[in-house]
């Protein structure tokens, strides 16, 4: 057949030509198919398609806006935004199979583990086409070598971000907070759903940068833009709505007080090995915190870099908690800085009148229980300032039983104590002050009188914050006012005009007359003058305060309790000429510094307040007293 | 047939070719519409150079024009070859067609998990896509020595034996679509040579019938397209993905289409992925374009259709056959899968996509039905 020649006889030709044509029409209808799939797509539905073609390719985009920035009183920046080389991922476009190798590779260019990889790629796992931060802050040469790596390293991509940088690190850790990657929960929150947060998302976690979220935030705005099929920005066709970029906050803090307050309770931390500190400075004339300290600190700058789980557990696994802030959010006995209400409700209820006299003794028994003197003598008969002056237990004592549990407690409440100071930082706590109504709640029985003895000189169930310690002294020293503690001062829009301009604010008046203020206002000086504070008279400054040593946890093998001092002071106004004085109600700075857990020789939060003051005044004297720092078991009421 | 005789004498007097093969005796029409294929590939790869422009070094276009030029040498190279010399070489075709094959199992590149590139000098190169044009060679071959037993079911096996370890070795690199080519490729060449239709139907439901095994023996992936193909909304971004996005850029282009480079541009297709040249092509040039490509390719398989009806050998016919089936079946495939009809399987559109070794292998065969179109003439003058 393959040497077929013209002519020949054809019958296999014909049974052949049947083959072409079945094979023609074969192709006739495959090309027909092909044809008619095509008409119908590009023909019939080619509109349909030119709409999803531009629904693909244009997609409305959010416009991040510039956070806020912070600065202190003095101006200067505390929180600003710094670019930095994030690393993120679309889950949607790393192929399953390539997971294990990407994950292990980023994990060694970046330095993370791999868990903490997978924990951010499944972060929003129900989303996968959004991105996810993997990495923030990322050194620039990792940042290139990610990019030019980025065909190994599908769905991973690095872009610039802003970033929060705290200027002061742990100095100030406690009052900004940190910002950091948004939650699934804080995105499922109901109250955050109009403000358009993003999967990678950074958001105020703690301190002001929480508290005032909604400010430093600002508006995002939104724009269309074209992306190719790999999902890059082509173009922008057009931007909706600019972004606003958030507003600034001034805070009352000045960072150099802080940083005066910080090095005082590093000095005793330093001789000491406190555990834990506070040293809390005010204006009492407004309320405006002017330093907050909290011991241990942390830096925040770890967590605006985005915090390994290793540092992070180590944060929360450290007994001392510095995640902490001491001076609001735990309570602790208030020792003797609560005969301040003791005394005030006694000359108050007409227990006594400033020159009644009370014998003071070793001890009170009730029952079979003794009463304790601090220092187990007692003092002969004190009238009030003196009994202050001496922080007399025995004499206080008498003061809280003729006063009851439930009138101690009004006047603590005068005070502030038992009650959140309203202070803009979030994870307050109010603090205990036992009444008959709350131990019936609590223990379904009445506050026993030792109990109330115990309550009468700042023990057994009173518990107060350091800031609320403060806040009833600097009423004390400004008259009667009770204010909320103000953090931030001004809020300013990016090109500095003022926003919101915080004004004092009054948290109530304390129920007490000026006389008696006055009265109590003395006996604090005489806590200086007497030298129950040792030789803080000496300082060529004229304060006032009151010393506080608070027993708790449980006794040792020689019957003594573990104890926190505390002291909280207030400085009459004073100028070249001249001095301070304690009668009147022109304080301008207040303090107090509590020690955790101190067992000092002497009062640790005394030496602290003198070192701060010393500093802050620049005294020209070094009369501290690194002795009394050493651990021992003496009681300094 | 008396009448068919008295009206056939002028016909093949036109068609008679002079004593020798000469050039003139060269089919115009086909290389007219392969070469107005070629340059619509080459548009389509001047379109979709991005980086650095089409005239940069190592772009699409750049690559496209220098494989263009060694299509021209291998098709005028082909065709001036006797192609009856091919029944002594096919036994050696056939060994060289599995060492390539397996030379590619040994030292190829691997490309998203399949292994079917070997880099020579920096080019990257497909012999599954010579392995096509090889394989027409050796069945036509094949054929022509069983023609007077082309009825038998031992022609049937035999070819199906001969098509199997090609087959198998391309089944192993994973590449799926091209296995399957090799089979429409025997398929063709059989159903044209005149083998039994019986036993092919017979064989073809068996084969049907072990269509679940072949399932199982289907990798993750290969299953995952099938069934991403089936159910598009099943991967968004996988292959299915890249199915919506074809439909969408190819609706978009509408009858008139957006232009040249303006469907590069829209970047609703990645334009590396070569498989996707024709949707690029239907976005650009519309229903209109996708309607000249068609009729190109038409007349092209027309004339590859003449040329074997006219060699009036088996082995004309069965080379005819296998590369018109090799045409129509990528052109089913690849243009099916651009218009959602048919699952991704990576086979490309002979000429429009960008591709060497393909546009090489389809030069080759059409260059060896020139041969046999010149040749033709011979045989009956030695009568």
């Amino acid at each position: 057949m393959n040497d077929y020649v013209l002519g020949q006889p054809e019958p296999p030709r014909t049974k052949l030509g049947a083959r072409f044509a079945v094979f023609g029409l074969v192709i006739v209808l495959v090309v027909g198919l092909l044809t008619t799939r095509l008409f119908y797509i590009q023909v019939v539905s080619g509109g349909y398609y030119a709409g999803l073609a531009q629904d693909a390719l244009s997609t409305t985009e959010p416009m991040t806006a510039a956070r806020g920035l912070i600065y202190d009183r003095a101006g200067r920046p505390v929180a600003i935004n710094v670019p930095s080389y994030v690393v993120r991922v679309r889950p949607g476009d790393l192929p399953f199979t390539d997971r294990d190798t990407v994950v292990s590779r980023l994990s060694q260019l970046l330095n993370m583990s791999s868990s903490d990889i997978i924990q951010a790629l499944d972060r929003n796992a129900n989303q996968r086409y959004e991105y996810v931060n993997i990495a923030t802050d990322v050194p620039e040469d990792v940042a290139r070598l990610i990019d030019e790596e980025s065909r190994d390293l599908p769905g991973v991509d690095v872009e610039t971000q802003e970033a929060r940088e705290y200027e002061y690190g742990p100095l100030l850790s406690h009052v900004l907070g940190y910002t950091g990657a948004v939650t699934a929960d804080d995105l499922a929150d109901p109250d955050l759903q109009p403000e358009g947060y993003l999967n990678n998302d950074q958001i105020g976690k703690t301190g002001v940068e929480a508290t005032f979220e909604t400010d430093l935030r600002g508006t995002y705005g939104s724009e269309q833009v074209e992306r190719d099929v790999n999902g890059r920005i082509t173009r922008t066709v057009s931007i909706d709505q600019q972004p606003v970029a958030g507003d600034s906050l001034e805070l009352t803090i000045d960072t150099q007080i802080q940083r005066e307050a910080q090095e005082a309770l590093d000095w005793a931390t330093g001789i000491v090995d406190l555990t834990r500190g506070v040293v809390i400075v005010m204006n009492p004339q407004d309320g405006e915190i002017l330093a907050m300290v909290s011991n241990p600190s942390y830096d925040d700058n770890l967590f605006a870099q985005g915090i390994s789980t290793d540092e992070y557990q180590a944060l929360i696994n450290d007994p001392n908690r510095p995640l902490v802030n001491y001076a609001i959010s735990d309570q602790f006995p208030p020792g003797s800085t609560y005969k301040l209400v003791t005394g005030s409700g006694a000359l108050m209820d007409g227990v006594i009148t400033p020159d009644t006299l009370v014998q003071t003794a070793p001890y009170i028994s009730i029952g079979p229980y003794k009463y304790w003197d601090w220092n187990k003598r007692g003092f002969g008969p004190l009238n009030v300032t003196q009994g202050f002056a001496d922080s007399s237990d025995t004499f206080f004592y008498q003061m809280a039983g003729d006063l009851g549990a439930d009138r101690l407690a009004y006047w603590a409440q005068q005070f502030g104590f038992g009650q959140k100071t309203g202070i803009d930082l979030p994870g307050e706590v109010r603090g205990i002050i036992p009444t008959n109504d709350w131990k019936q709640s609590v223990f379904g029985q009445d506050v026993f009188p030792g109990e109330v003895y115990q309550a009468g000189i700042g023990q057994g169930y009173d518990a107060a914050t350091p800031l609320q310690v403060l806040n009833a002294y600097a009423a004390l020293a400004n008259g009667g006012t009770l204010y909320v503690p103000q953090i931030v001062r001004r809020v300013l829009a990016p090109d500095g005009s003022v926003v919101q301009d915080f004004q004092p604010q009054v948290l109530q008046q304390v129920g007490v007359s000026q006389d008696v203020l006055e009265t109590m206002r003395l006996a604090a000086r005489e806590v200086v003058t007497t030298r129950h504070t040792f030789n803080l008279v000496d300082e060529p400054l004229v304060v006032a305060g009151k010393t506080g040593t608070a027993e708790f946890g449980t006794r040792d093998a020689e019957g003594r309790l573990p104890f926190h001092t505390w002291f909280v002071a207030f400085v009459p106004n004073f100028t070249a000429t001249q001095s301070g004085d304690p009668a009147k109600t022109d304080s301008q700075l207040a303090i107090v510094a509590f020690a955790y857990n101190s067992n000092t020789k002497g009062n640790a939060a005394t030496e602290i307040v003198k070192y701060f003051l010393q500093e802050h005044y620049h005294l020209g004297v070094d009369l501290t007293r690194p002795d009394l720092l050493q651990q021992d078991n003496f009681y300094s009421n | 047939m008396t009448a068919m005789r008295v009206e056939r004498a002028p016909t093949s007097s036109l068609l008679a070719r002079p004593e020798s093969g000469s050039w003139r005796s060269l089919d115009i029409q086909l290389a007219f519409y392969a070469l107005a294929l070629a340059i619509i590939g080459l548009l389509m790869a001047w379109t979709n150079s991005t980086e650095g422009g089409p005239l940069a070094a190592g772009s699409t276009f750049t690559r496209g024009l220098m494989w263009f030029a060694v299509a021209i040498v291998a098709f005028t190279v082909s065709a001036a070859f006797d192609y009856r010399w091919l029944r002594t070489f096919s036994w050696l075709l056939y060994l060289v067609n599995i060492g390539l094959l397996l030379l590619t199992m040994a030292i190829g590149i691997e490309i998203n998990g399949a292994q079917r590139w070997i880099s020579v000098a920096g080019l990257t190169f497909q012999f599954s896509e010579i392995s096509k044009v090889l394989m027409i060679a050796v069945l036509a071959t094949f054929l022509a020595h069983r023609a007077d037993r082309i009825k038998s079911l031992s022609t049937i096996v035999g070819a199906g034996l001969l098509t199997a370890p090609p087959f198998a070795l391309i089944m192993i690199q994973p590449d799926l679509g091209t296995a399957l080519v090799l089979v429409a490729i025997m398929v063709g060449a059989l159903f044209l040579a005149g083998a039994s239709l019986r036993w092919m139907l017979l064989l073809a439901a068996a084969a049907l019938a072990t269509l679940p095994v072949i399932w199982s023996l289907l990798l993750p992936y290969q299953q995952l397209r099938v069934l991403s193909f089936l159910d598009p909304t099943s991967d968004p971004t996988g292959a299915g993905f890249q199915v919506a996005q074809a439909q969408i850029a190819v609706g978009s282009g509408g009858i008139f289409g957006k232009g040249l480079t303006a469907g590069a541009a829209s970047g609703l297709l990645p334009v590396q992925s070569t498989d996707f040249a024709f949707a690029v092509l239907l976005e650009e040039l519309g229903f209109i374009g996708g309607l000249v490509v068609f009729l190109l390719f038409i007349g092209l398989i027309w004339r590859v259709l003449v040329i074997g009806w006219r060699s009036e050998s088996v082995f004309g016919v069965a080379f005819a056959g296998g590369t018109a089936a090799m045409i129509v079946f990528q052109m089913l495939v690849n243009a099916g899968m651009v218009a959602g009809i048919m699952p991704v399987t990576g086979i490309p559109l002979p000429f429009i996509t960008h591709g060497g070794a393909s546009l090489v292998s389809t030069a080759i065969a059409l260059g060896l039905l020139q041969s046999i179109n010149i040749r033709r003439a011979r045989a009956p003058s030695t009568s």
